[in-house]
Order: C-alpha cells, then structure tokens, then sequence
C-alpha cells in the first residue's frame, strides 16, 4: 500500500507514526490527522472538566448498575427455587416425594 | 313487581312502569360503563384465532399438578430451529430441548417460571397489591452478557379506564391508558421511550365490541397502521380477518382466518397475502390429554413446517 508505519514506545501515549511515500497520501493523511486532533481536542477539553467532579450522579449510576448485575444472577439461580418453596408451603402442603415423581 | 300490583286495579301505571324499564335500557348510564379490557389484550380476539402458537417438530407437554395452586411442568420439544440468516435461505439447525417450569397461581399472586437445559429462564410475576393495584414483571435471563431483557408493568385499574407504566432494561419507558367511553367503544392511547435506540413512539388504539363482533383499530407513529375484525358467527364458529400496514415501510399483510371450538377439538385455520397458511389443531383424546397438530406451509419462502405434539394435564 505503500505506507512505512513506527510505533512510538513512550509509555503514557501510544502514537503511530506512518511516512507515506506519495504526495497524495502525505495530503490525505494531513487532512485525518487534522479532523482527529480536532475530535481528541474536544473529548479531552470534556474528560479533563468530568473526571474533576466525580459526581453523585456518576456515583448512583456505578451503584445501580452493579446492583442490577447482582440482582439478574440472583433471579437466575433463585427464581424456579423460589416458587417451588412457595408452592410447597401453599395449603394444602403437598408431600416431597411429589416433586420428583411422575405420577 | 307485577305481583304487588293487584290485577285490573289500575293497568295504567304497570304499562307505564314497563316502559320507563326498556327506557331505562335503551338510554345509556355514562356513569356506569364498563372496564376496558387491558390496552396489551386490544387484538385479544383476533390474535388468538390467527396466530396460534406453531411449532415444528416433536412437542410433549407434562404438566404436573401438587395442589390446587401449584404445578410443575415438563416439556420436550425436538425439531429444526430456525437461525437468523443474512441470505434470503432460511438455515435450519435440529435442536432437542428440555424444559422445567413451577406455576404458583393464586388469585393475589402468580408466579411463572421456565427454564431450558441451556440455562435460559423464563419468568413472570404478577401481584395484586390491591383491587386496583396491580404489579407485573416479566423476565427472559440467559448465561450470554447483553441478552437478556426484563420488563416491569404497574397497572391500575380504575371505574371505566386503565392505565398502565413501564419500565424495562436498555431504559425502555411506556405508559397507556384506555376509556371506555360508551358500553360498547373504548379509545385509549400509549407512549414509549427507548433510551438504548433513542426512539420514543405515540400510538392510538380503539375498540369497537359487542356480543357478535370485535373490531380494533391501531395507529402509531412508528408506521404501523393494525386493523382487526371478528365475527362470533356462532357458539361454535367465529371468523377473524387481519390487515397490518406500515405507512414509512410501504408493507401491507392481510390475512384472513377460522376458529372452530368444538366439542371435542379446536382447530384454527388461517391464510395469509405473503402466501402463508396456517393451520392448528388440538384435539382432546380424553380427561387430560390433548394431541396437537401443527401446520405452516410458507408458499413465497418455500418454507414447510409440520409439528405434532401431545399435552398431559
């Protein structure tokens, strides 16, 4: 395709360095580079204010999502548990032996 | 009342009486109409006679009663299952399945749960908190991340209306509300909102019954236009006709069916403008036992389906 790419091994940031060997690619890569500086620009200007206040929004949200996790296992597994316990201490009890036989 | 009123004394007023009754009858109470029926159950009548539940394959149910109240069922179903394919084929995979479920059914609460050997669960619940109150959830989990969906409904049921609220995961919102506003119309509405696809739809709904006919009509701004017709010929027979259309889409199916409910068996027919028809049989062999036949023959699709199954209990 004609491009040479080097990965730059500094730490913090990873860039990927590309030498293009025509004109016309040297052009279109100006132009990506240009509208990606921009994006990045504008998302760093936003992380940099939103990570400042953790606030109790981003705070309740982390909350109610593990809880959401933990509640989907716990209806998995204990749903089907739960009704029979439910139905076996409905009047009249029926007897255990009644759960597992085919009659 | 014609009692009271001693013979040949005054016939007048017992004319007048009678008629003042058929008066009374003709002329509509708007205080007292009835409650609609639940604004999901709009097409109740149609859907049931045109949209039976058909399966391929083998299908055995058994279900098993401990109490009045509680029941376990068990059920296997063996046949090829369709996969969603990108090419216009459709890709059949034979798939054996076994299923356990616990039903509690009481008047206040009921509880419904199904679980397949791959380790999905199915499970409904609904609770009445009060004669009004009413609270329904509605999950489908499986062992996959990302796939699985549940659904909360709070219902109150007023005089002559309900409404309804839910909430469901993805931060999927709705809520309905249906009037009856004379014995035999109801109107109602809905919204939703789905944060996930950033969509949000209104849609209308009316429903039009009496003792021989149901007729619905739904709108939503989502492009669905649903219109719904069924006759109660007789005890025995009732016909039932169906047209969706979507106006962003430009897609329209009609469809036109049968329903036979008779002594012994209950077979439900139906034939499609996408070149489909169904047919669905069940068939009481004695006290229990039911044998079901399942048929859907996809002419534009070249599909064939044929089931056959047997219900226990």
């Amino acid at each position: 395709m004609g491009w040479r790419v080097a990965i730059d091994p500094a730490p913090k940031r990873s860039v990927v360095e590309v030498y293009p060997k025509s004109r016309r690619k040297t052009n279109q890569l100006l132009i990506m580079a240009s509208r990606v500086s921009l994006k990045t620009k504008g998302k760093g200007g936003k992380g940099s204010k939103g990570s400042d206040e953790k606030s109790a929004a981003q705070c309740l949200k982390e909350w109610s999502t593990w809880a959401m996790k933990k509640a989907k296992v716990v209806t998995h597994y204990g749903f089907i548990p739960l009704v029979i316990i439910i139905g076996m201490n409905s009047e009249p009890k029926p007897q255990l032996y009644q759960l597992l036989s085919p009659v | 009342m014609a009692g009271l009123v001693p013979p040949g004394a005054t016939a007048v007023p017992a004319d007048v009486s009678h008629t003042a009754h058929t008066k009374h009858d003709e002329k509509t109470d708007y205080m007292n109409l009835p409650c609609p029926i639940p604004y999901e159950e709009l097409h109740r009548e149609a859907l049931m006679s045109l949209k039976p539940e058909t399966f391929e394959g083998l299908r055995f149910d058994f279900t098993k009663g401990l109490n009045q109240k509680f029941s376990l069922s068990h059920s296997v179903s063996m046949g090829p299952t369709e996969i969603p394919s990108q090419s216009a084929e459709t890709i059949k995979i034979p798939t054996a399945n076994y299923e356990f479920g616990a039903n509690f059914i009481d008047p206040n609460l009921m509880l419904i749960g199904r679980v397949l050997t791959d380790g999905r669960l199915n499970a409904r619940v609904k609770w009445d908190l009060t004669d009004n109150l009413t609270v329904k959830a509605n999950a489908q989990l499986t062992n996959e991340p990302h796939m699985s969906h549940g659904m909360f409904n709070f219902d109150y049921k007023g005089k002559d209306f309900r409404s309804q609220f839910q909430m469901g995961n993805g931060a999927l919102f709705g809520a309905s509300y249906i009037q009856s506003v004379t014995p035999h119309l109801s109107l109602g509405g809905e919204v939703f909102w789905a944060g996930q696809h950033r969509k949000s739809g209104i849609g209308y709904a009316a429903r039009y019954e009496t003792d021989k006919m149901v007729g619905t009509g739904q709108v939503a701004n989502t492009g669905i236009v649903a219109l719904s017709y069924v006759q109660k010929v007789s005890d025995k027979v009732s016909l039932a006709s169906d047209f969706m259309y979507n106006y962003l889409s430009r897609d329209a199916t009609a469809s036109v069916g049968y329903d036979y409910i008779l002594r012994q068996c209950r077979l439900r027919g139906k034939i499609d403008s996408n070149g489909c028809t169904t047919s669905y049989l069940e068939e009481r062999l004695n006290m229990g036992l039911n044998f079901i036949l399942s048929a859907e023959i996809d002419h534009m699709k070249k599909d064939y389906k044929f089931g056959f199954g047997l219900t226990v209990g």
